[in-house]
């Protein structure tokens, strides 16, 4: 009497793509690069600085993105062991980025047509926090301005120019470039004559590489010292340049629509209290016995068990007699 | 819990406890197989048959009020639904629980078999996949149980608790059994404890809530 089952029919599965800026309360763009000292001082420091959008003690301060600096040869930090050539955090760094973009150890980072060799081969990663980008990172809605006062370099990826994607073991890659909404700055042609492409951008795993001696000739970001047995404190060279960060995040929600109907025969009386009157169960209003009227209000779904797994409730009531038949649509997002 | 904007329709929904709970546990529990329509927060008295602009205003106090939002807890939502029965139906299922309260000494018993009094047009009394019954405070009971239906169905409804400890228990029969508790120390300095039985006939949707006193007779 209260249960009706629900058809094939009833059921619709839809995956919609949502778009949203990446930062904090759905912002595309962020002006203010914030770290914290007790992050950048302690031990994950020698790694990557974390960024928050605004002065990381203030209570809705959250963190952005994380920028660790790489380089092949562990220059820029402390090595491990002093008579251990080549094995700092910088190094980790940049092992951990070649074995997730290329799987390969042996095989070296291309930016463009570029392949950088010797105390070339060092980056800037800019790792988002998945909370932000959710997904994954849209593709041509990169615009990164690196500018210390004066002209800066404005940055984005290649998404827009190319006719087809080009995959990694991390999935899809674009090359960062100097242009801007995913297409290449017509008078530069995007790229560094002599080393290439600023970096790679990969969104399906949220990361911007940016290829550091492209970075450093173009922009007003201090190039690294080679052979350097200390902490160079890298990542925060990157972030005192950083002027914007426009980005949007990109994700799938897979809706379950479920249609309620009512037919003109249901659901006209109620086991409401106020719809019946004493004890006997009598319906409140004489007209009630040959035209009851009911407000639907919520919706239940269960399973066979009679478990309530979803409710759904209108925003107003919705009136239902047997004069009428109601379609209820209800969107259940995973 | 907030209002919902009423300046639209909109449907907001949401995943119960129960719902997430099987959706976590992955094991095809989680399948929705059918629905049931409510009218909760609905005041029929409210409902004005001699409205003097005529039948389309009779409802005009109900129709646009504005409505809560959807809560997880299962217990809490759905609580009035809407039946679908014969036009010219004049009496809605009630239940019978053949006690308007019920008063215990502590340490004895009571069986309740439940009846549903105008159901299936007076044809049947007792419904099919029987009664749920829920004691708001467990701890007043020293054994409650049900007969007569699949036991493993309520378990996830027993999750009102407080401090860790469950409060709230419910089963299903066609009979149930309680016992009231022997313990003093939930009496405190009280000759007896208060609580109540919420019984809803599982298909009719009806419901009775019935006042329980549990009286001290223990030194």
């Amino acid at each position: 009497m209260s249960f009706n089952r629900l058809q094939p029919e009833d059921f619709l599965i839809s995956a919609d793509s949502i778009a949203a800026g990446c930062w904090t309360g759905n912002s595309a763009s962020i002006s203010s690069f914030n770290t914290y000292a007790v992050q950048t001082g302690g031990a994950s420091g020698q790694y990557y600085y974390n960024v928050y959008q605004k002065t990381a003690t203030e209570v809705d301060a959250e963190v952005q993105f994380a920028v660790a600096y790489g380089n092949l040869n562990g220059s820029g930090s402390v090595l491990f062991d002093a008579g251990v050539d080549g094995r700092s955090p910088t190094s980790v760094v940049y092992g951990q980025f070649q074995n997730i973009i290329l799987g390969d150890e042996d095989t070296n980072f291309t930016y463009g047509s570029i392949t950088p060799t010797g105390s070339d081969q060092y980056f800037w990663a800019i790792s988002v926090n998945r909370a932000r980008f959710k997904g994954n990172m849209l593709p041509a809605s990169l615009d990164l301005l690196i500018a210390n006062g004066g002209t800066g370099l404005q940055l984005t990826d290649n998404s827009a120019d190319i006719g087809s994607d080009t995959f990694t073991e991390a999935g899809r890659v674009y090359q960062v470039i100097s242009g801007s909404n995913g297409s290449a700055d017509a008078t530069s042609g995007g790229i560094n004559s002599t080393y290439g492409s600023y970096g790679l951008f990969l969104p399906d795993i949220g990361v911007i590489l940016l290829n550091g001696p492209a970075i450093c000739e173009d922009s007003s970001v201090g190039a690294p010292a080679n052979n350097s047995n200390q902490d160079d404190l890298e990542p925060g060279e990157l972030i005192t340049n950083l002027t914007s960060f426009r980005l949007n995040s990109n994700e799938n929600i897979t809706s379950d629509y479920v249609f309620i109907r009512a037919r003109n025969s249901e659901y006209n009386y109620s086991e409401n209290p106020s719809f019946i009157t004493g004890s006997t169960g009598e319906v409140k209003y004489s007209s009630f016995i040959n035209s009851p009227q009911t407000f639907i209000t919520t919706v239940g779904l269960y399973n066979d068990n009679n478990d309530l797994l979803a409710v759904a409730k209108l925003s107003k009531p919705l009136k239902k007699d047997f004069t009428k038949e109601a379609l209820i649509r209800v969107k259940l997002d995973f | 819990m907030g209002y919902l904007n009423n300046a639209v329709v909109t449907v907001d929904a949401i995943l119960t406890t129960k719902g997430r709970e099987l959706l976590a546990r992955g094991d095809g529990s989680f399948k929705i197989t059918q629905f049931a329509l409510a009218d909760d927060e609905i005041d029929y008295s409210l409902y004005n048959p001699s409205h003097p602009s005529g039948s389309a205003f009779y409802g005009q106090a109900l129709e646009n009020m504005p409505l809560l939002e959807a809560m997880p807890e299962a217990t809490q939502n759905l609580r009035y639904k809407l039946a679908t029965l014969p036009r010219g139906t004049a009496k809605m299922p009630v239940l019978d629980a053949g006690f308007s309260a019920i008063v215990l000494k502590q340490g004895s018993s009571l069986a309740i078999t439940p009846q549903t009094l105008n159901y299936l047009g007076n044809n049947q009394v007792f419904e099919t996949n029987g009664y749920s019954v829920t004691i708001a405070d467990i701890r007043t009971l020293s054994s409650f149980n049900g007969v007569g239906v699949d036991q493993t169905i309520p378990e996830g409804t027993n999750t009102t608790s407080t401090y860790g400890t469950s409060v709230s228990q419910t089963v299903i029969g066609t009979t149930i059994n309680l016992t009231a508790t022997t313990v003093n120390t939930l009496f405190g300095a009280n000759t007896s404890l208060t609580t109540s039985l919420l019984i809803t006939g599982r298909d009719s949707g009806a419901r009775v809530t019935i006042p329980v006193t549990i009286n001290k007779t223990n030194a």
